[in-house]
């Protein structure tokens, strides 16, 4: 399902992000990508979703190439994937539906079975009654549960996730984690999860892949917070 | 299929809805500069009538020399006259109609007896003449000159030369009032440009979002672009009311002209509705060109 071979990352500024990163991710895991600040998490989400194109080595994701991809390719490259960022990444004047909506009118669904989508995702995430509000009307947990509705509409293989607790407390922290989780079981779809959060990866354990300097320092399949906290 | 071509209309719509602070502001600057463009132009315009008017009535005379009075020689001459780029109408007047209008020139009673011996048969000493109009007055000076050139031409001479004088400070004035219009024109491009981009570029994240979500950039741009030209269609609507009315409520009052006769405004008809219907292109234009230019430097760079 995701596939890094040899992977180098180095900014243009000179910055090596990521080195000799070699990951394999079946479909249907869920894996924790773990690592202290500058280590290259968020450098190997943006490898994922295209943002960013490795220096050497290949990624890829569903079969596809990520980093030969053109750039107008991009786009049609990330319906197939959902990805959740910290910072949520609503569009502030749009409703709850209508963020969730435009995911969908990308790839030019019908209308009807938009809603109808909507509807499932929302009521997936717990906030059937939230669509018509705007983001700045629901909690940090809420918006993120929107956040992850809209990554999931089109149902897509694999979802990755840069620090999706990242602005939460513990509770609704644990809420996200649920959410995912269901998505998880419910349609095997493969999650990749940035997080700093040595709560949610002790108390939720899976695999998890720790990051140090921009190389793997180690992978644990039963997982657990092998960091010190800072 | 319907959908792919009024979804970006729809968007456009509720986008400047969304933005309503925004959008105001953007209206405002295409409002104001449309206002400010439209009063150059009505100056400039007017301006060029008034020259256009007096250059009308500035002549060259032109007499034709004793030995070339025969009538094919004065066609010749006619014609190569007109062949002057430049010249609108060539009138011949011959030797007699010069002195019946010279003696009629003369107020005196007692004088105009004075001329009655030219009236006999030989006695004429006028020569026969052509007077020659021009499409532009500056370069009355330059056709003089050519016209002097033809065979048998005695004396040319152009009248008005404090009508010239005034022509070419109109000339002046427009040349002024225009370098002013373009000036301000693309000042007001640019304002317009300047504002939509602010507002653009308070909403870049946006554009990061949507390209998050798997849009191409044309899906993105569509509704923007709709957005540049209803803020375009709005921000022209004070403007051009103004135009309209406010042009034809000056031409009712001055009578069509300003200090006498010889500065004759525009008619409102068609000046004022082509007017109205330069602004609403400029707006529209400027609008889509805006939205276009700042949405596309943005998207750019975005993977
Ligand atoms: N666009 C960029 N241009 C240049 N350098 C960058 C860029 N993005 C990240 N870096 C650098 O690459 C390194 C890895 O950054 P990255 O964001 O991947 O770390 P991270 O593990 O996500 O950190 P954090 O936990 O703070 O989010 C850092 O040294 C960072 O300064
Ligand atoms: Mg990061």
């Amino acid at each position: 399902m995701i596939e890094c071979t040899d992977v180098y990352k180095r900014y243009r500024n000179g910055v090596n992000a990521l080195y000799n990163i070699n990951l394999r991710i079946d479909q249907g895991e869920f894996v924790y990508v773990i690592g202290p600040t500058g280590s290259g998490k968020s450098t190997l989400i943006k490898l994922l979703d295209g943002e960013e194109v490795p220096t050497k080595g290949t990624v890829k994701v569903i079969g596809i190439d990520v980093g030969r991809l053109r750039r107008s390719q991009v786009p049609v490259y990330r319906r197939n994937i959902g990805v959740v960022f910290q910072d949520y990444r609503l569009l502030p004047t749009f409703t709850v539906f209508e963020n969730i909506a435009y995911a969908l009118e990308v790839i030019g669904m019908d209308k009807t079975l938009i809603r109808s989508r909507v509807r499932g995702v929302l009521n997936l995430v717990g906030l059937d009654d939230k669509g018509n509000a705007f983001p700045k009307e629901l909690s940090g947990g809420q918006q993120q549960r929107v956040a992850i509705a809209r990554a999931i509409a089109n149902r897509p293989k694999v979802l990755i996730a840069d620090e999706p607790t990242g602005n939460l407390d513990p509770t609704m922290s644990d809420e996200i984690m649920s959410v995912l989780e269901r998505i998880n079981k419910a349609y095997g779809t493969t999650i990749v999860m940035v997080t700093h959060d040595s709560g949610v990866v002790n108390k939720h354990r899976k695999r998890t892949v720790a990051l140090e300097y921009g190389h793997i320092k180690a992978d644990l399949p039963g997982g657990g917070y092998i960091l010190d906290d800072k | 299929m319907i959908s792919r071509f009024f979804r970006p209309v729809v968007e456009g719509f509720k986008g400047v809805w969304r933005h309503a602070a925004m959008s105001l502001s953007s209206i405002f600057s295409v409002m104001m500069s449309l206002i400010l463009v439209s009063l150059m132009m009505m100056f400039t315009f007017n301006v060029r009538r008034f020259t256009q008017g007096l250059e009308h009535s500035i002549q060259i005379a032109v007499t034709v020399d004793y030995g070339h009075e025969a009538a094919e020689e004065e066609d010749r001459m006619a014609l190569a006259i007109k062949d002057i780029p430049g010249v609108t109408t060539v009138t011949f007047s011959s030797k007699d109609d010069e002195l019946e209008y010279y003696i009629n020139s003369v107020a005196n009673e007692e004088a105009k007896k004075l001329f009655e011996p030219y009236r006999e048969d030989g006695k004429n000493p006028m020569h026969d003449a052509f007077y020659v109009e021009v499409d532009d007055g500056s370069r009355l000076e330059e056709i003089t000159h050519q016209i002097e050139q033809i065979e048998g031409v005695d004396e040319v001479e152009y009248g008005g030369a404090s009508a010239t004088k005034l022509v070419s400070a109109l000339n002046l004035v427009r040349l002024i009032g225009m370098g002013l219009t373009g000036a301000l024109s693309l000042l007001a491009v640019f304002l317009i440009a300047n504002t939509i981009n602010t507002t653009i570029e308070n909403r870049s994240m946006e554009l990061g979002i949507m390209r998050n979500v798997g849009a191409k950039n044309s899906f993105i741009r569509g509704p923007f672009l709709i957005e540049g030209i209803i803020i375009g269609l709005l921000g022209s609507i004070v403007p051009i009311l103004m135009t309209y009315f406010g042009y034809r409520y000056l031409y009712g009052i001055t009578g069509g002209h300003l200090v006498s006769d010889m500065f004759v405004l525009l008619d409102p008809e068609p000046f004022a509705k082509q007017l109205s219907l330069a602004l609403l292109a400029m707006g529209v234009f400027v609008g889509f060109l805006g939205s276009y230019i700042s949405v596309t430097r943005r998207l750019r760079w975005k993977r």
